[in-house]
């Protein structure tokens, strides 16, 4: 019943994420005829082929429930721009997309732990502090040029340009990743600070759990909650730090697609992005939300608390119990 | 029939194969070429498409000639000598191109090379839906072409067109294995399913990373020096300079001013420029109506400039001033327009003054009729290149300064710019062409009927002027047609404010040999005499 209640509404979000494309391409100045000309050429004759060729000529509303009809079906039509069909054109640039995302994500994610829970003492905490907040002001646009300048044109560890197995991803992973740890890792310090304040700590203490136990096991389990909410964050975050380092690191994937398809209007390109977007959106949040189920156990229903937790009744300001 | 110039196969196949290295650069240091090795190429710009039919941007050209060839090609002084011709005649009345083709050459994947292949390509390049833009333009007066035998192809026009020669010698003109335009999976798109005959064999495409070719082995003249060449497509300008630096890449292409004092401090590494044939970087007036109706206003906008001071300024000594509509290296070029106007304030002042432009108003800027005296230039974010945009705040200052002329620029998406420029929301466009010759340049740009024909111009002395530029096929006399249109259209009523000549930069490592540009053309030649010193 959830399940299906969940797919219902991801396919709601998926069709108005589609519909907005639509009505905002629609709504942006200058024609499609327009943009599949671009620089060249303009004549009455041209023009006439180009609405012939792509039906340009139905009404908005026709071509808009024709685009669903073969959205449906699988079918995402062909790019104006590049004259390939969409799906080739998203399946070609989707791996290199998505090992930059995962790799950034884990990366960020690995930093952040290490930072927050080794960086208690004020004076480490003031150092990495200071680090958080230059990275995550600074635009990844420079952190990119300035790791490149370093790591790759003068040291010679890594090449500066894709296909070039995993050498080739350490560069723009970090790049992505720098400014996602930083925030993470404030919310996990917070997360930490405030659970380390809370009364099961001292009951954890004087159960004679060593602060080191305590911390890991007790208060960085807490402070995760609010850190899996912000994946949604995350998320676009990477998407969007990826046009960027696709662009600096010459990286092959949709965020350089994307950008030359809103540049041109190339209208089945920008759709089908926007509704892959949506998608990875929704699958992304539900992750998080049956992720919190995993953290903690107080959020699951009674009958899926395993044997042996704190019945959630029971427990309304004491930890989980860390399995 | 009258023998134009018919020239044998071994000639053309000198020409060619000199064809990059004529216009070439000091490589010296690369020694005698040698056979063998690989090298990467750092390129700025990937291409929309890898179908020659569908090229439409000038970067692509140094793609385009590695897999593919046309009939024609251009020698340095923008005449036109065979390539996979072996030579053409044309009739008397200018309506017969009569091309004789080269015979025993084949595609890549194995299709010879005859009167039927030349033939399907223009056939499909006159089929709807498949190139527009081809059909309308370049092949707009072509009648029928037609298979005499295997070896011989006869163009027939319905007016005599020069232009025709263009066509031949330009990707659009290139010939691709009518095989592959039957079975290719994305024949628009085109990549490595798209046989040519040229000297190299695009075997891999990563779309937003590279390109890899391989040296075409049966060839028919000399093999290509190098194994392979892949071309990385690098789009931030430091980046490519540090990857050439570091020695990732062996040869970059799109060096911008603030970035060349790395490469020439640089003992390793050469700098090199070509200059890009067609129309110059200009700035176009819309005469349709105020203020630029009137012709003292563009003659004080052009005195109130000065073009050297406001160049060096963005480019810092790099580019080649333009004094007319067509660039210096064209053999169409009127070098008599230098130093005829522009860079006098006090003559730009009383003209306005004299055009009844006499107040100004509180931030400066001249009034009448208490209308200020603006003017809107509207770039399209996409095709900015060359810091055009930067060039735009340079020139605004420097005509508000000196004349109380209000510029105003607005860099837009491409659908409001296309929008602004139907509704003539404005009164400067800005334009380069990179057409070889520089006669389809000026015809889409000032004819009554050009389809970018954005100043609004219809003169029936510029038409013919254009017209008989097109008819003829005598060198000499077209120069004459076009010079007095530059003189017309510059001198006489001072349409056009030409700014800078488009150039191309190669810098690369001391160790590459037979780097050049394309004669005419002005861009990155091939990689066909790029050799690798050991």
């Amino acid at each position: 019943m959830i399940v299906l209640r969940r797919i219902a509404t991801g396919l709601v979000v998926l069709w108005a994420a589609a519909t907005a494309a639509y009505l905002a391409l629609l709504a942006a100045p200058g024609s499609t005829v327009d943009s599949i000309i671009g620089d060249g050429a303009d004549t009455p004759l041209i023009r006439a082929q180009i609405i012939e060729e792509w039906g340009l000529d139905r009404p908005a509303v026709v071509q808009y429930l024709d685009y669903l009809w073969r959205a449906a079906q699988g079918d995402l039509g062909r790019s104006y721009l590049l004259q390939r069909p969409v799906r080739d054109v998203i399946a070609d640039q989707i791996g290199p997309t998505l090992t930059l995302a995962v790799a950034a994500a884990g990366l960020g994610a690995l930093l952040a732990l290490t930072l927050a829970v080794t960086t208690r003492r004020p004076w480490a905490r003031r150092v990495s502090s200071t680090a958080e907040l230059v990275v995550v002001s600074t635009p990844p646009f420079l952190i990119g040029i300035v790791l490149l300048s370093v790591f790759s044109f003068n040291l010679g560890w890594f090449p500066v340009s894709g296909g070039q197995g995993v050498a080739s991803l350490v560069l723009p992973a970090m790049t992505l990743a720098l400014p996602v740890a930083g925030v993470l890792t404030q919310v996990l310090r917070d997360g930490i600070d405030r659970a380390l304040d809370e009364p099961f700590v001292v009951t954890a203490r004087a159960r004679g759990l060593g602060e080191r136990a305590v911390l890991v096991r007790h208060a960085l389990r807490h402070a995760l909650l609010p850190a899996v909410t912000l994946t949604g964050w995350l998320f676009g975050t990477l998407l969007g730090g990826a046009v960027i380092i696709e662009t600096v690191f010459g990286r092959p994937g949709l965020g350089q697609v994307t950008l030359q398809a809103v540049n041109s209007a190339d209208m089945p390109v920008v759709l089908a992005v926007v509704v892959f977007s949506a998608f990875v959106y929704v699958v992304i949040n539900t992750l998080a939300d049956l992720s919190y189920l995993l953290i903690d156990p107080r959020l699951r229903p009674a009958a899926a608390v395993p044997a042996g937790s704190v019945p959630a009744s029971s427990a309304s300001s004491s930890p989980p119990t860390g399995a | 029939m009258r023998r134009r110039s018919l020239l044998i196969a071994a000639v053309a196949t000198v020409l060619v194969a000199g064809c990059s290295g004529s216009a070439g650069t000091d490589s010296a240091a690369a020694g005698e070429p040698v056979s063998g090795g690989s090298l990467t190429w750092g390129v700025e710009t990937e291409p929309i498409t890898l179908n020659p039919h569908q090229y439409a941007q000038a970067k692509a050209r140094l793609l385009v000639w590695n897999t593919f060839e046309a009939l024609l090609t251009h020698d340095d002084k923008g005449g036109y000598v065979p390539w996979l011709a072996s030579g053409y005649e044309v009739s008397p009345d200018g309506l017969t191109y009569t091309v004789k083709l080269r015979t025993g050459v084949t595609f890549s994947d194995g299709t010879p090379f005859d009167a039927a292949a030349v033939k399907a390509n223009v056939d499909l390049l006159r089929s709807d839906g498949y190139a527009p833009q081809v059909a309308a333009v370049q092949l707009k007066n072509l009648k029928s072409v037609d298979v005499v035998d295997p070896a011989t192809v006869k163009y027939t026009l319905s007016s005599p067109d020069v232009l025709i020669l263009d066509f031949l010698s330009s990707p659009q003109g290139a010939v691709v294995s009518p095989k592959s335009l039957k079975e290719a999976a994305n024949l628009k798109a085109g990549g490595p399913d798209l046989a040519g005959t040229g000297p190299f064999i695009l075997d891999r495409y990563t779309p937003g990373q590279e390109l890899h070719y391989k040296r075409n082995p049966s060839y028919r003249d000399r093999a290509a020096y190098l194994d392979e060449v892949t071309y990385r497509f690098l789009k931030e300008s430091s980046v490519r300079v540090g990857a050439l630096t570091s020695g990732q890449v062996q040869v970059i292409e799109g060096v911008p001013a603030t970035d060349q004092a790395q490469i020439t401090g640089n003992p390793s590494l050469t700098l090199s420029k070509g200059l890009n044939s067609g129309s110059a970087y200009s700035y176009y007036f819309n005469v349709t109506h105020a203020p630029f109706d009137d012709i003292r206003v563009r003659q004080a906008f052009r005195d109130a400039l000065d073009v050297d001071t406001v160049l060096n300024g963005v480019y810092r000594g790099t580019a080649t001033r333009a004094w007319s509509v067509i660039g210096p290296t064209s053999p169409l070029y009127d070098k008599s327009l230098e130093g005829t106007y522009g860079n006098n304030p006090e003559r730009a002042n009383a003209t306005l003054d004299a055009a009844g432009w006499t107040q100004r108003d509180a931030d400066g800027f001249r009034v009448k009729d208490g209308k200020r005296l603006t003017v809107r230039l509207v770039q399209s974010a996409p095709f900015v290149r060359d810091r055009r945009d930067i060039l735009a705040q340079a020139v605004q200052a420097a005509v508000k300064q000196s004349a109380g002329i209000d510029l105003h620029v607005s860099v837009v998406d491409q659908g409001t710019a296309t929008a602004a420029l139907e509704k003539g929301e404005y009164e400067v466009f800005d334009n380069s062409r990179a057409d070889t010759d520089a006669g389809a340049a000026l015809n889409l740009l000032l004819s009554s009927a050009g389809a970018i024909n954005r100043l609004g111009i219809a003169d029936k002395k510029v038409d013919t002027l254009l017209a008989d530029g097109q008819a003829s096929s005598d060198p000499a006399a077209r120069a004459e047609i076009y010079q007095t249109l530059q003189q017309k259209v510059i001198a006489d009523d001072a349409l056009i404010q030409p700014l800078y000549a488009p150039a191309d930069q190669i810098a690369a490592s001391k160790k590459v040999g037979g780097l050049g540009f394309e004669p005419t053309a002005g861009v990155p030649a091939s990689a066909y005499n790029l050799w690798l010193s050991k």
